[in-house]
């Protein structure tokens, strides 16, 4: 069963396990016959197509619950509706079969509205939208594990606009390679010659797979 | 910036924001006006801690169950967020509508130890209510308190207008109901206070003097008004199957200290061990029936999706159906993937056969605590276990495929020798040596063997609430000789710092005074004082000179028997006779049986019909 769930600004800062952990609990608490792993310590057959990181909200954020038997669409809605916190209710469900791709692998981008806090930050953000695009390098420092390394952004953003105090964004988000918010956020900081902190609030909108015809639409419509 | 906005700015900041977040399952309780009495449970501790509560579980159900009343939660924060909230001026919120402590009508305290004091006064600071009952005005919310420290309420008479004394479900109602009354009619806190102080059970300190003896002993407590009772009695829920208990508890997000359906299957406990405060004050021993807890723990597991039950008491192992307990509920449990624990385990009353069966789901660590190395040790404090039951039990374990122990002592127990701590060790290396016996094909790889000791700290309506508490230079020396003979392969030596001990002895056994000494360590700086990183002994110290009392007093004094002890006015049920006869049995080293055995006069044989197993006509 394929789900689309939100989760809510109030519970951003909750961490990838945690969401997990709780989307473990819904379903249990759900009644719904879901699959269990083999094994000493069986968990639930779940995964969720991305990570969404600490402090950002999710509208449309997607995970796969291997079910035991058939189940509707209707009936797992319902059921996870009564059994899932208001903070992350779900907007969407639909059966696939065992085939269906995987999610992590066909996840390709992610769009976001980073949401600046500050104004007259964000009217300088904005406007420094079109020159940063127009650079053939967008550089900007990407933390790995053990350093921090340069790295150029711009094959990575698909879409770039904004308005009022919003920055939407759509942003490469693969298994391999991927433009963080924060990323982002960095460059055009550095294009608009802000160096004080930028408080925003990232609310990823939709997670994008690609179909035959080579374009970008919602995961969950694949 | 309104402060609910510079709160979203301070989230950004702290570490483990998901503590101040909300938006648990569970947790959706009613709009602001759609109760009329807004009760603010405030825990003394961190989320974490405060959420693994079964208390405050119990009674956030109950009072939002009540269409006119309506509860939220408060914790305490942690210090990085404490410093953003002063610096922006941010008040103590609740979790769930983030509204400050002071708009709520009562706000209550749960009182679990001694060393959350300074963070009851923290939070008060922090949620705007005026720390001392005096300066409390008419706006200002009643401020209540319960648990197993609100039997000796002294400590803490200056700040809490109201103490719950005993069981709190029937209570609860009552004293919201009175505010609720308040609330409409127009009362004034006075008068509110006094029709409180007339409810059974409800001690309010403000309506009693205190008189004390040239040598700063208490003199008397006595009421101030007729309102007063004169000594005030505890409240005893007398059956649990008859008694509220939540079907539907919040589910944190984030890992909490007991993260898993706490199934109460008992309160009170028989065993009469002597140093045990809880096995007093929690008499008498109520059962809730096999029928009771199974439809309870269908429905709990059903609300909370939870892993694990675990079953909640003192003395798990005394319950009369225990078995057929553990066998309903495994059997229940099976399919949804629960598993069950037993964590408080008395090694005298472990069926074997329940083992092997949780056996099947999990194997965890095994919990033992024999609190005393010697026997004659063991009698002194009435702890009924013998050494051959505990290596039996530890035999077993590691037969069937344990490989890990935890043993639990006490030091610094009356009248203890250095022959009684080398007995810490003796044990300790004769449960290695039951490891070892088992043959290496039989038994688990790598053995753990975890010995803690503890220090004993004397607590009110216990047998040895006359008794001193060694002073940190003995206890001192103590840990020093039992790190030397503690020194074995496979044990592990877990000690305590004996600072916060001396501290919890002072405040267990404190009177009136001592309030202010807590209100001076708190203005110094004192808070979160159960953790080490945040525990100042020195400002502790300084508070106590600058008071001009002496902690030596009430922590290392031994009282005399004709004393009026600074709790004389709260009626636990147990009498002074029992506890009496009980100080002068240990000393002699004997024992006294366990009250399924026959009645032992503890006094709430005078209680009629409270206590199952009082026989009226017992000494």
């Amino acid at each position: 069963m394929l789900a689309v769930f939100e989760k809510s600004e109030r519970i951003r800062h909750i961490g990838h396990l945690d969401i997990q952990r709780s989307v473990q609990r819904g379903l249990r608490r759900s009644g719904l016959p879901v699959a269990y792993s083999q094994g000493f310590n069986p968990h639930i057959l779940i995964t969720f197509a991305s990570a969404l990181s600490t402090g950002a909200c999710g509208k449309r954020e997607i995970m796969d619950v291997t079910m035991a038997e058939d189940t509707d669409a209707e009936t797992f809605m319902q059921r996870m509706n009564r059994a899932m916190p208001p903070e992350m209710q779900l907007t969407e469900a639909r059966p696939v079969d065992d085939r269906h791709p995987s999610l992590m692998g066909s996840l390709r981008a992610a769009v976001y509205d980073l949401t600046i806090r500050e104004k007259d930050q964000a009217e300088k953000l904005i406007s420094a939208i079109p020159a940063m695009m127009e650079k053939e390098k967008i550089l900007t420092l990407r933390k790995t594990k053990t350093k921090l390394a340069e790295c150029d952004i711009k094959p990575l953003i698909y879409a770039l606009r904004g308005r009022d105090c919003h920055v939407y964004a759509t942003l490469a988000l693969t298994e391999r390679e991927s433009c963080k918010p924060q990323m982002l956020l960095e460059a055009l900081k550095a294009e608009a010659g802000i160096s004080e902190e930028v408080r925003m609030l990232v609310t990823r909108e939709a997670l994008l797979g690609e179909n035959g015809a080579g374009e970008l639409i919602p995961l969950e419509k694949l | 910036m309104d402060y609910r906005e510079k709160f979203e700015m301070a989230l950004e900041k702290v570490q483990k924001a998901p503590r101040y977040t909300g938006g648990e399952m569970n947790t959706s309780v009613k709009e602001w006006d759609e109760a009329p009495l807004h009760f603010g449970f405030c825990f003394p501790d961190t989320y974490e801690v405060g959420m693994s509560h079964l208390g405050l579980k119990i009674l956030y159900g109950l009072i939002n169950r009540e269409s006119w009343s309506l509860c939220e939660r408060f914790f305490m924060p942690w210090t990085d967020m404490i410093a953003i909230m002063k610096e922006e001026d941010i008040p103590l919120l609740s979790i769930e509508s983030r509204r400050p402590l002071k708009d709520f009508d009562v706000i209550g305290f749960t009182l679990q130890y001694e060393m959350s004091y300074s963070n009851i006064l923290a939070m008060m600071d922090m949620g705007g209510v005026p720390l001392e009952n005096t300066e409390r005005g008419e706006k200002d919310p009643i401020v209540v308190a319960g648990g197993p420290c609100a039997f000796n309420p002294e400590p803490l008479a200056l700040f809490i207008d109201a103490f719950m004394i005993g069981d709190g479900e029937d209570v609860m109602t009552e004293l919201n109901r009175v505010i609720l009354q308040r609330k409409k009619e127009g009362w004034c806190r006075e008068k509110c206070l006094r029709e409180l102080a007339k409810l059974e059970g409800v001690y309010v300190p403000s309506l009693y003097d205190v008189t004390y003896e040239e040598d700063g002993c208490v003199q008397s407590v006595v009421p101030n008004c007729a309102e007063a009772q004169a000594t005030v009695k505890k409240r005893v829920v007398t059956d649990l199957n008859n008694t509220y208990y939540p079907e539907e508890i919040p589910v944190p997000y984030t890992e909490v200290v007991f993260d898993r359906i706490m199934l109460e299957i008992m309160r009170g406990c028989t065993r009469g061990c002597r140093f045990c405060q809880a096995g007093m004050l929690y008499r008498p021993v109520r059962e809730r029936s096999l029928e009771t807890l199974l439809h309870l723990a269908d429905r709990l597991q059903e609300a909370t999706g939870y892993e694990e039950i675990s079953l909640s008491s003192l003395s798990s192992g005394d319950y009369s159906c225990l078995p057929e307990l553990i066998r309903e509920l495994m059997k229940r449990m099976k399919d949804k993937r629960v598993s069950i624990s037993l964590p408080s385990l008395r090694i005298d009353s472990v069926l074997k056969e329940s083992l092997e069966e949780t056996q099947q789901v999990r194997k965890t660590s095994l919990t033992f605590a024999p609190e005393a190395g010697t026997q004659r040790m063991r009698d002194v404090i009435n702890k009924g276990v013998t050494e051959e039951d505990l290596l039996e039990k530890v035999r077993d374990a590691f037969r069937g495929g344990w490989n890990s122990v935890k043993l639990y002592f006490m030091d610094g127990l009356p009248t203890e020798t250095e022959e009684d701590l080398n007995g810490i060790a003796d044990l300790a290396r004769k449960v290695v040596g039951e490891y070892f016996a088992v043959p290496k094909d039989q038994r688990a790889r790598g053995l753990r063997v975890t010995v803690s000791v503890s220090i004993f700290v004397p607590k009110p309506f216990t047998p040895f609430q006359w008794e001193p508490q060694d002073t940190l230079e003995v206890i001192r020396e103590k840990t020093e000789h039992l790190k030397h003979v503690l020194n074995i392969k496979g044990v592990t030596f877990n000690w305590h710092e004996p600072y916060v001990s001396f501290m919890e002895a002072c405040f267990a056994r404190g009177d009136r005074r001592i309030g202010q000494v807590l209100r001076k360590a708190y203005e110094k700086g004192c808070i979160l004082d159960g953790w080490n990183e945040t525990f100042r002994f020195d400002l502790w110290m300084e508070a106590f000179r600058d008071c001009g009392l002496d902690p030596a007093f009430y922590a290392n004094r031994r009282r005399e028997r004709t004393e009026v002890l600074p709790w004389d006015h709260i009626d636990s049920g147990i009498s002074r006779e029992f506890l009496l006869r009980e100080y002068d049995r240990s000393l002699k080293g004997e024992t006294t049986r366990d009250c399924r055995k026959g009645c032992n006069g503890c006094g709430l044989q005078k209680w009629k019909g409270v206590c199952g197993y009082a026989n009226a006509g017992s000494v």
